[in-house]
């Protein structure tokens, strides 16, 4: 990386917002560019005085006792306004998220339903997540080739520890990795290479129940889903159904 | 059907009202007047109220301030008198793109007192990323969806606003404005 490239990114070096391996080449960069080192010391400095010195208005707690009587009076039966959550609502919140929907599906016998429309939902998770990623890749994308350095970025960052693995060999070179969010959990999306395509590779712990195997696509994207381990996986990509599938079966022996 | 009976659901109050600072805070950096911040925070309050049976998300701050950050900028509209708007564009809002070296401030001496100075002559597209950002904590992806813009340009705009405080921040120091300081 040149001058040219670092400089974008040092307000998002000095917010936290990059991933290590793209911080710690940014950091070998201002290690020998005393020009860049220095730019990098005033942004931390304006960082801090803005992060330190502006004001936060609180509210007046007349204010909040204000607001209080107001929603109580909302909440109260004989109110006209009193939005109630219907019953079934309630019950959902009661049992709290999947378990509610997995003992209501099983109630009224919704179950393979259910379990197809959580597997969609994951799938328009993954997908968007993945389109994302291409277009934000400049910023979230952990550039790096190297599985023993990706490996360890996830460390500390994650409750689980992913395995990470190049299939250079098989032609899906590993290009990075980065934090996600899937299924209401943190993960780890690992990104491969495909000629000029990328494929996403979400990893996290199958607590809330083992992501079914399928392979489908949908919106000219192909899905592979998997649990192994422990771990579910779901890979999302813009390549053929085929040679994902040839991905994902790699990517298993791999792990085993 | 013992499941169904127990706990009763967190109630709205409990959920959203340990966010009504961070409300209060963004509506009354926007607004810059207390009686029009509570009002549109009240306003909030009471349209999250109705909606949240809609509420499905896990993050009810970033959920309380995408409304607080609507009310506002309805109020805003509302309230200029100006026959056509102008929407709000990055690009030509922001013609510096080369920020200024962050070095010509020396930020450890700024006082507070001129930085909210500062802040308060932006517009309210960058105070708001700012309080977003600085104020409240909020990460990039946080603040795309309160503010409802791509995350890169969540990225250019606090770079922006940042380049334009320091310039509020230098010409409140230097100019006529010092002897207030």
């Amino acid at each position: 990386m040149n001058c040219n490239d670092i400089r974008p990114l040092l307000e998002a070096r000095s917010d936290g917002e990059l991933d290590l391996v793209r911080q710690l080449e940014l950091e070998a960069h201002l290690r020998a560019c005393p020009d860049c080192a220095l730019r990098a010391q005033g942004i931390d400095a304006r960082r801090n005085a803005l992060r330190d010195s502006l004001p936060r208005i609180a509210a007046p707690p007349q204010f909040r006792e204000k607001i209080r009587a107001l929603l109580r009076a909302e909440e109260s039966p004989s109110s006209p306004r009193a939005t109630r959550r219907p019953p079934v609502q309630r019950a959902l919140w009661n049992l709290g998220g999947i378990a509610a929907s997995i003992a209501l599906a099983l109630l009224i016998g919704y179950n393979l339903g259910n379990a197809r429309a959580h597997a969609n939902s994951l799938l328009d998770e993954a997908i968007s997540e993945h389109v994302r990623s291409l277009q934000a890749s400049h910023l979230m994308d952990v550039a790096s080739t190297d599985q023993h350095t990706v490996k360890p970025w996830f460390a500390g960052k994650l409750d689980f520890s992913p395995p990470v693995a190049d299939l250079a060999d098989t032609g899906y070179p590993l290009a990075g990795g980065r934090l996600e969010h899937i299924d209401g959990r943190p993960a780890a999306a690992l990104i491969f290479h495909r000629r000029l395509h990328a494929i996403n590779l979400f990893i996290w712990p199958a607590t809330n129940g083992p992501v079914q195997e399928y392979r489908r696509g949908k919106d000219g994207y192909n899905a592979e889903g998997w649990s192994q381990g422990g771990l579910n996986f779901l890979a999302v990509s813009e390549i053929p159904a085929a040679e994902l599938g040839q991905f994902a079966e790699a990517y298993r022996g791999r792990v085993k | 059907m013992e499941a169904f009976a127990p706990d009763e659901p967190p109630t709205f109050e409990q959920l959203m009202l340990p966010h009504l600072d961070a409300a209060y805070n963004l509506a009354s950096w926007l607004l810059r007047e207390p009686h029009d911040a509570e009002d549109a925070v009240q306003d909030a309050f009471l349209r999250a109220h109705g909606a949240f049976a809609r509420f499905r998300g896990v993050d009810g701050r970033a959920w309380l301030l995408t409304i607080v950050r609507n009310v506002c900028y309805s109020r805003m509209r509302q309230n200029r008198r100006g026959p056509d708007e102008v929407v709000f564009q990055d690009e030509v809002h922001g013609s510096t793109h080369d920020p200024a070296d962050a070095n010509a401030v020396a930020w450890h001496e700024v006082k507070s007192e001129l930085l909210r100075k500062g802040l308060e002559r932006l517009q309210p597209e960058y105070r708001e990323v700012i309080v977003l950002h600085e104020i409240e904590g909020l990460a990039y992806r946080e603040i795309a969806n309160v503010s409802g813009i791509p995350i890169g340009t969540v990225m250019s705009r606090l770079a922006r606003a940042r380049a334009k405080l320091q310039t509020e921040v230098l010409a409140l120091a230097g100019g006529g404005a010092t002897h207030e300081l």
